[in-house]
């Protein structure tokens, strides 16, 4: 009986091995790896170009060449394009001087799992449902990813498989017993449950479970990652950034020579919306806000005299009047329908509430966002040393916020965020005369002893960086 | 060690240093000053406080915990501009060139701006009087900008009850008293600039019925004249410190408060620092009753009694000048002078004698020598002199009897403060009852706005527009370098509207000023093609060449009754002596926190003025203080008839007989922070022929009478080298004291802690100098050679890091130290570093990040001083670096000792361990960054919430520097906010880093260059040639810390007086 059993287990434990020794090719590693590894450079969705090239169709555009030479590209474009590898050359040609970093760590397999997830996300059937719904693909791609009920059954099994063994050692040790003459009372299912032994083990599974949930929570506290609050004005990044794809630094224009990036005063907006005064989504709701925020006439193109003085009435008569005629015109009608005048009513509310707060009673003044990126106060980080300076794209820490309707936190922006990318990012030191005071390290990298400088190395991660 | 000559080469702190005073021992050897830390933490921790009681607070601070975790994050807001203006750009800092003035005090600035509050201030380069110095007062002005005293409205009073009135009903209201009024007299300080007194001008032709009153608040009312009387030309003379060889200063203590400070310290420190090839330096005698911190200074002090001063004069005069003169003048003082005369002689044309005496004859006698010695037209002129004390308060006297004969209807007084600030202050508070319309401008209220019945509030001068002429071919200007904060408006505005001028634009007087610019400054040949370049060039530069004036004539005096003049030696066996603060002034900055906390340099007392008595030697065994007077105790005196109650504090280096007290304090309308901090003498300033006279011969001091509460002298808290005895009589550190009682006894051979001469400051004569420097050398060898047995592996770190990128340090140059606290302030100011108030003082608990020490050495009963600016050392084998448990102290590549307050967890360990005494603990919640109230510290009388929680106030903090809360360690950090902010602009230059990219708040503010800050790795760079002089050593070199911070040896020039 106990060989029959012995060999029960290891066919079943052989049969289980596959799932835990094998490193198959999977999309859900792949967006690791991607997330880790591309996501600085390559946009998510695969279609729109970043720093680096949108990733879609990759396969096809390197069909014609051995599956290898991709594998080498990726781990290594600069060595490719230095052997003069046509297509290296090709890519090279356009996309000079920006250089992709080498990831000579990456297996065969994991490029394949980046692969699949390229694809994935590039015919979206690796996005939501809901986000695949717009778009109408029906996937025929297989789904790579394991459900996790896969893995709860597995722990169900394994844990059937330990009270199973249990049992037969206590059996076993009954027939020992039962062998030399003794007799052990056998213990049922409920006393091996409810022993001592077990008990302790799970009230000690129990604390060091909730001990590690309570650190996690409290180191989580008060980062914000993902917060996309409403804002007074539903101003849409993908349509100005997206769409009609304005620098961001010409609205943010503190990111490149100050601390902060800057929210542009509402007389950066007017450089534009004095001549686009309806937007292309809401109308006349939310750019009146702006308007009436400065004290700009749309009906008459004016700034208005004496702004901060008027009445609310005043106000309303001047900016209802605005919304009415807007809706006449778009409407082709003669004159406002009831329709119109709810329309107008709701607007101006809206922008009432919007415009002011309990400490703001006025309309007129400034518009006050909620903000989205807090920093604690003994945090000091400056926009300019990265943007100016690091030369990173915006995007790298705030996401493709080209795609944003409603602003969201890309980054968590916790320190081991920052600190990470200190320690991957290599530092512009070629090209900065600033930096030729690191004697040491120019030698290292002539003589090969170094092949990059990291921030890290130039004391990147040192407290007062950031703290003082 | 007890002896009244000090060996050469020994220093000391002060009294219960060479006394080894048993109580300030143990409190070295504890770290803290061994106050009971919980005396503040009564609620929390009281004495019967148990296991359940704990139970409590852990219960309250668990469920708290939970609490504050299960709020929602609160939603922030970032509310742009609306029209952001083109100068400012979120989160840089501007700069605008402005002039800090208050009365005669002058300081050229540059006013650092962020996000449109001016947050400090900069002295500004392009002035050839300061050279970018500051001052302590110019670095404090920033913080009175935003106190909570200031007017916020007009203010009239009506039926009995003072309210508030709108700007058109005071106009309204004192036109109508002006033109009805038969005599109108104008009380100010001295008025600096050109334009505002054209505005009077115009105000006076419109009421030619109206009189101008100028007095000082500390008088040099006596030198005008005296220069009147001698050269037909009623100014100061421009004083030249930098030419001349020997200075003998009678009584004027121009580093610190006398007439144009920065300038002169600025000036006289070029012939102080010294060039070890080619040692010289000028030599300086202080002829004073009081040590002034230029007394400190001196190489010579010549100690006389107050009284004497007048003898003193005239027996150098007759010595210089020939003659005789100089009745009652003690022994040694005449002895000491003859050879000053001879050696003034030697000098002649290259020697300067100045006197702060306000009597005129005094100061007819000190224009003769000068011009007998030839210094007119070298160390001396007229082509640059002096506006900068104007005041003569015996026109006040003269008011005085006009309003008591009832001929003056109103009085309009502009900025200053005569009901506290003049001796005869009781006598004008009586007689401005019998005025009818009494008009205050001023920006804050005092003693004298009290008095009237309208207040016009004028703006402070970082807000206002004007210029200033603080001697002749200088011009600098005054803009506003933020919006009015409050319903003020500018004193000139106010006359002008009086005076129904024409108003013209939104801002009528700056028209005005630009008017006057264009039609005199412009017009008298400035180079520019037109007024709008001038203009701009002038408003961008703060400073402009012109307004020169007309020259003196030659000398021509009659001298020969001044002798009979002087002042008459009063025999009395106690005198008073009366000096201007170096913090406060006579009473004009009582407002200011930082100032009320400044330390005096010399006697490093802060809140409040403390009689200075003499030591004495007892020739065996102590130094005892006049009456047997020990620092704090309190002690009853009487002057002149008025009897108060005063803390005590021993003082070196009085004359005999002479007890000292500062003007200024006993404010009675100073706001919280001033009002009732120390005791008011300016009424008992005795008054000659109308001048004030700042000494009183009538005193007696009893002996003490109790103990003060909060004893706030900072000079026995923090430290280092203090040396004590050991039960078997040996010598040992006194802060090692737990050393000596190990196994091992005291003094392991080899052993650095239990060394008992340590190297912190190493005095020498000129004359001296090679010897002491080989001495010096030796002794560097030996620490070598003693710091070589370590495990710290310092080579490697400094091939592996050090040697590349930066490392930083300091040097600083301990002969043009002159000890005025201008870093201090400067450091608070740049550093967020909060005010603590006097009780958190007196318990060791001052936050300041840069001390300045001072050191005795010399002559007990007459020492020279020595100052040091202590601050983190920055050690690359840092002490405090080892011993936190939570890492929350590192160091970084640039060899900065860092401190990440938010990983502090406060067990202060590194306070501890630190050999200078250089890390800070908030013990309470000073700056309300706290998120639990109850560790603010308590509110003092008259405020809600304590200073530094204000919102008002808080706009003084500097946005870069975090902001600590309770129970972390601060300390400097080398202003590594300055440090990256200067990398940051190279690196977007793309260029290397210069000196001038890093400059730290104190190198910044200090007027004489003491102060060099740079990266070590930089060969080329200014600090790397100071780093190369033999002069050099480091504080503690022997502990093997590997301090950042070079020190220079103390060179003093004395010659034997009393041989």
């Amino acid at each position: 009986m106990v060989n029959h059993l012995t060999k029960l287990t290891l066919i079943i434990l052989l049969g289980l091995a596959p799932i835990f020794l094998s490193a198959q090719p999977t999309a859900d590693a792949g967006k690791g790896l991607f997330k880790n590894n591309c996501a600085q450079c390559h946009a998510k969705n695969m279609k729109s170009v970043a720093t680096g090239p949108a990733l879609g169709g990759v396969e096809e555009r390197w069909a014609d060449y051995p599956r290898q030479d991709l594998y080498d590209w990726i781990r290594n474009s600069q060595a490719m394009i230095k052997k003069g590898h046509p297509k290296a050359v090709e890519l090279w040609g356009t996309w000079k001087p920006t250089v992709m970093q080498a990831f000579p760590n990456l297996t065969d397999e994991d490029i394949e799992s980046v692969l699949l997830y390229v694809n994935g996300m590039y015919d979206g059937s690796l996005l939501p449902k809901s986000a695949v719904a717009a778009g109408g693909v029906t996937g025929g791609a297989t789904k790579a990813e394991t459900p996790s009920w896969y893995y709860y059954a597995l722990f169900a099994f394994l844990g059937f498989l330990a009270l199973l063994l249990a049992r037969i050692i206590s059996n076993l040790n009954v027939l020992a017993a039962a062998k030399d003459g003794t007799t052990v009372a056998q213990r049922t299912l409920w006393q091996t449950l409810t022993s001592k032994g077990v008990i302790g083990f799970a009230l000690f599974a129990a604390i060091i479970l909730g001990g590690y949930t309570t650190v996690n929570n409290a180191i989580s506290l008060g980062r914000q990652q993902g917060y996309a609050p409403d804002q007074p004005i539903a101003f849409s990044h993908a349509t100005h950034a997206g769409t009609h794809k304005i620098d961001c630094q010409y609205c943010h224009d503190g990111a490149r020579r100050s601390k902060h990036g800057v929210i542009p005063a509402a007389n950066t907006c007017m450089n534009c919306h004095r001549a686009i005064k309806v937007g292309s989504k809401h109308g006349t709701a939310e750019l009146t806000k702006i308007y009436a925020s400065i004290g700009y006439n749309p009906s008459d193109n004016t700034y208005i005299k004496d702004y901060d003085k008027l009445s609310q009435e005043e106000l309303k008569a001047i900016y209802t009047k605005w919304m009415a005629d807007s809706y006449i015109t778009e409407e082709g009608i003669e004159a406002i329908d009831k329709a119109g005048e709810a329309l107008v009513e709701t607007q101006w509310n809206n922008l009432v509430s919007s415009l002011t707060n309990d400490q703001k009673k006025k309309i007129q003044g400034p518009i006050e966002w909620e903000r989205i990126h807090n920093l604690p106060d003994h945090v000091y980080f400056n926009h300019s040393q990265h943007v100016a300076v690091g030369k990173l794209e915006c995007q790298n820490c705030h996401g493709a916020v080209e795609e944003m309707d409603v602003l969201a936190q890309h980054a968590p922006l916790s320190m081991g965020w920052c600190i990470n990318c200190h320690r991957e990012t290599e530092v512009q030191f070629g090209d900065n005369e600033y930096y030729k005071s690191y004697e040491k390290y120019h030698d290292d990298l002539a003589s090969g002893d170094k092949d990059k400088v990291t921030v890290e190395d130039i004391g990147g991660l040192e407290c007062q960086k950031c703290h003082y | 060690m007890h002896k009244t000559k000090m060996d050469n080469k020994a220093v000391w702190i002060g009294e219960k240093d060479l006394n080894r005073d048993p109580e300030f021992l143990e409190s070295v050897d504890k770290e803290f000053g061994g106050t009971d830390i919980l005396e503040n933490g009564e609620a929390l921790v009281e004495k019967d406080s148990n296991r359940r009681d704990f139970l409590k607070f852990l219960g309250f601070g668990l469920g708290a915990a939970t609490v504050a975790a299960g709020c929602d994050i609160p939603v922030k807001r970032a509310i742009p501009y609306v029209i952001k203006p083109d100068s400012i750009v979120p989160g840089v800092a501007t700069y605008y060139a402005t002039s800090y003035v208050e009365g005669g005090d002058y300081c050229p600035i540059l006013v650092k701006c962020r996000e449109g509050r001016p947050i400090k201030i900069e002295g500004n380069d392009l002035s050839t009087m300061t050279k970018g110095g500051t001052s302590a007062r110019a670095q404090a002005a920033v913080l009175s900008l935003y106190d909570t005293n200031r007017y916020k409205k007009p203010m009239m009073t009506a039926d009995g009850g003072t309210t508030e009135a709108s700007w058109g009903d005071i106009d309204a209201t004192v036109m109508a008293k002006l033109a009805a009024s038969n005599n109108i007299r104008i009380v100010t300080n001295t008025i600096l600039s050109p334009t505002s007194k054209k505005v009077l001008g115009d105000f006076m032709a419109k009421y030619p019925q109206s009189k101008v009153v100028t007095y000082d608040p500390v008088s040099s009312a006596a030198i005008l004249e005296a220069n009147e009387m001698s050269f037909g030309d009623r100014v100061i003379p421009g004083y030249h410190f930098d030419k001349a060889k020997v200075i003998v200063s009678f009584n004027a203590d121009f580093l610190g408060t006398w007439i144009s400070p920065i300038e002169y310290a600025s000036d006289y420190i070029k012939g102080r620092k010294i060039n070890p090839k080619n040692p010289k330096m000028s030599r300086h005698v202080q002829v004073e009753s009081h040590m002034s911190m230029t007394g400190s200074n001196a190489d010579d002090r010549i100690l006389i009694k107050p009284s004497e001063l007048g003898a003193a004069i005239a027996f150098l005069h007759g010595k210089v000048a020939g003659g005789s003169g100089g009745n009652g003048l003690n022994d040694r003082a005449k002895r000491a002078l003859t050879k000053i005369a001879a050696e003034l002689k030697g000098a002649r044309g290259n020697s300067l004698v100045v006197s702060a005496s306000n009597n005129v004859q005094e100061q007819l006698l000190i224009n003769d020598i000068n011009n007998v010695l030839g210094n007119y037209g070298n160390t001396l002129s007229f082509s640059d002199a002096s506006y900068q004390r104007q005041g003569d308060e015996r026109k006040l006297v003269k008011l005085v009897s006009e309003i008591e004969g009832g001929r003056v209807d109103t009085v309009i007084v502009w900025g200053a403060n005569p009901a506290y600030d003049y001796a005869g202050a009781a006598a004008f508070k009586a007689a401005m009852a019998k005025v009818n319309t009494k008009i205050a401008l001023s920006y804050q209220p005092n003693e004298t706005t009290a008095l009237c019945n309208i207040v016009a509030p004028t703006h402070h001068v970082l807000e206002s527009w004007g210029d200033a002429q603080p001697k002749r071919g200088v011009v600098s200007l005054i803009q506003p370098t933020i919006s009015p904060l409050f319903d003020t408006r500018q004193a000139e505005e106010s006359l002008m509207a009086w005076a129904g001028m024409p108003m013209s634009g939104d801002q009528p007087y700056l028209s005005y000023l630009k008017s006057n610019w264009q039609s005199t400054m412009y017009a008298g040949g400035s180079g520019f093609a037109t007024f709008v370049g001038f203009w701009d060039n002038a408003l961008h530069d703060g400073v402009v060449k012109g307004g020169g004036g007309s020259q003196a004539s030659g000398f021509n005096a009659d001298i020969s009754l001044a002798k009979g003049g002087v002042s008459k030696p009063s025999g009395s066996d106690l005198e008073i002596v009366f000096f201007e603060p170096v913090s406060i002034g006579n009473g004009v900055f009582s407002t200011n926190p930082w100032l009320q906390e400044m330390p005096d340099p010399v006697a490093r007392t802060s809140w409040g003025n403390y009689l200075a008595v003499p030591i004495n030697y007892d020739g065996g065994i102590k130094f005892l203080g006049l009456n047997g007077l020990r620092d704090g105790d309190l002690a009853e005196i009487n002057v002149g008839g008025k009897t108060m109650v005063l803390p005590v504090i021993q003082q070196f280096g009085m004359a005999p007989g002479t007890v000292g007290l500062a003007l200024g304090y006993g404010r009675a309308d100073a706001g919280a922070c001033g009002t009732g901090v120390g005791k008011d003498v300016n009424d008992v300033v005795t008054v000659n022929g109308g001048l004030s006279q700042y000494y009183n011969p009538s005193v007696s001091v009893s002996n003490g009478v109790g103990k003060e509460e909060h004893f706030s002298c900072v000079q026995y808290h923090h430290t280092i080298g203090v040396q004590a005895e050991n039960n078997d009589g040996e010598t040992i550190n006194a802060d090692e004291a737990t050393l000596g009682q190990t196994a091992y006894g005291v003094g392991i051979p080899g052993y650095q802690g239990s060394l008992t001469k340590r190297s912190i400051i190493y005095p020498t004569d000129i004359k001296e100098l090679k010897d002491s420097m080989a001495r010096m050398h030796k002794d560097q060898k030996n620490f070598d050679h003693l710091n070589e047995a370590t495990l710290y592996p310092y080579d490697e770190y400094v091939a592996e890091k050090y040697s590349q990128g930066h490392h930083w340090g300091m040097h600083v140059d301990l002969n043009a130290c002159i000890g005025c606290n201008a870093c201090t302030v400067s450091c608070m100011a740049e550093n967020n570093v909060p005010v603590v108030g006097k009780k958190e003082v007196s318990r060791h608990h001052e936050m300041t990040w840069l001390r300045i020490d001072r050191y005795y050495f010399g002559d007990a009963e007459n020492p020279n001083t020595v100052y040091q600016p202590m601050m983190c050392q920055h050690c690359d084998n840092a002490p405090c670096e080892n011993v936190c448990p939570v890492n929350a102290t590192n160091h970084s590549s640039e060899g900065l000792n860092q401190m990440a307050y938010n990983r502090c967890v406060g067990t202060r360990y590194c306070a501890n361990n630190c050999p200078y005494k250089v890390r800070r603990f908030n013990w309470l919640d000073f700056t309300t960054a706290d998120i639990f109230p109850a560790n603010q510290p308590a509110v003092s009388k008259g405020e809600a919430v304590p200073f530094g929680a204000d919102n008002l106030t808080r706009m003084v903090l500097n946005p870069d520097v975090t902001v600590r809360s309770r129970g972390v360690i601060e300390k400097c950090s080398f202003c590594v906010q300055r440090l990256q902010e200067g990398k940051l602009t190279a690196k977007k230059e793309g260029r290397r880093l210069q000196d001038s990219d890093v400059r730290t708040a104190c190198q910044t503010a200090c007027p004489t260059g003491a102060i060099t800050f740079g990266d070590t790795n930089n060969k080329q760079g200014e600090l790397s040639k100071k780093l190369r002089s033999p002069l050099n050593y480091v504080a503690l070199d022997e502990v093997n810390v590997r301090s950042s911070v070079t020190y220079t040896m103390k060179v003093v020039n004395k010659e034997p007086l009393d041989a």
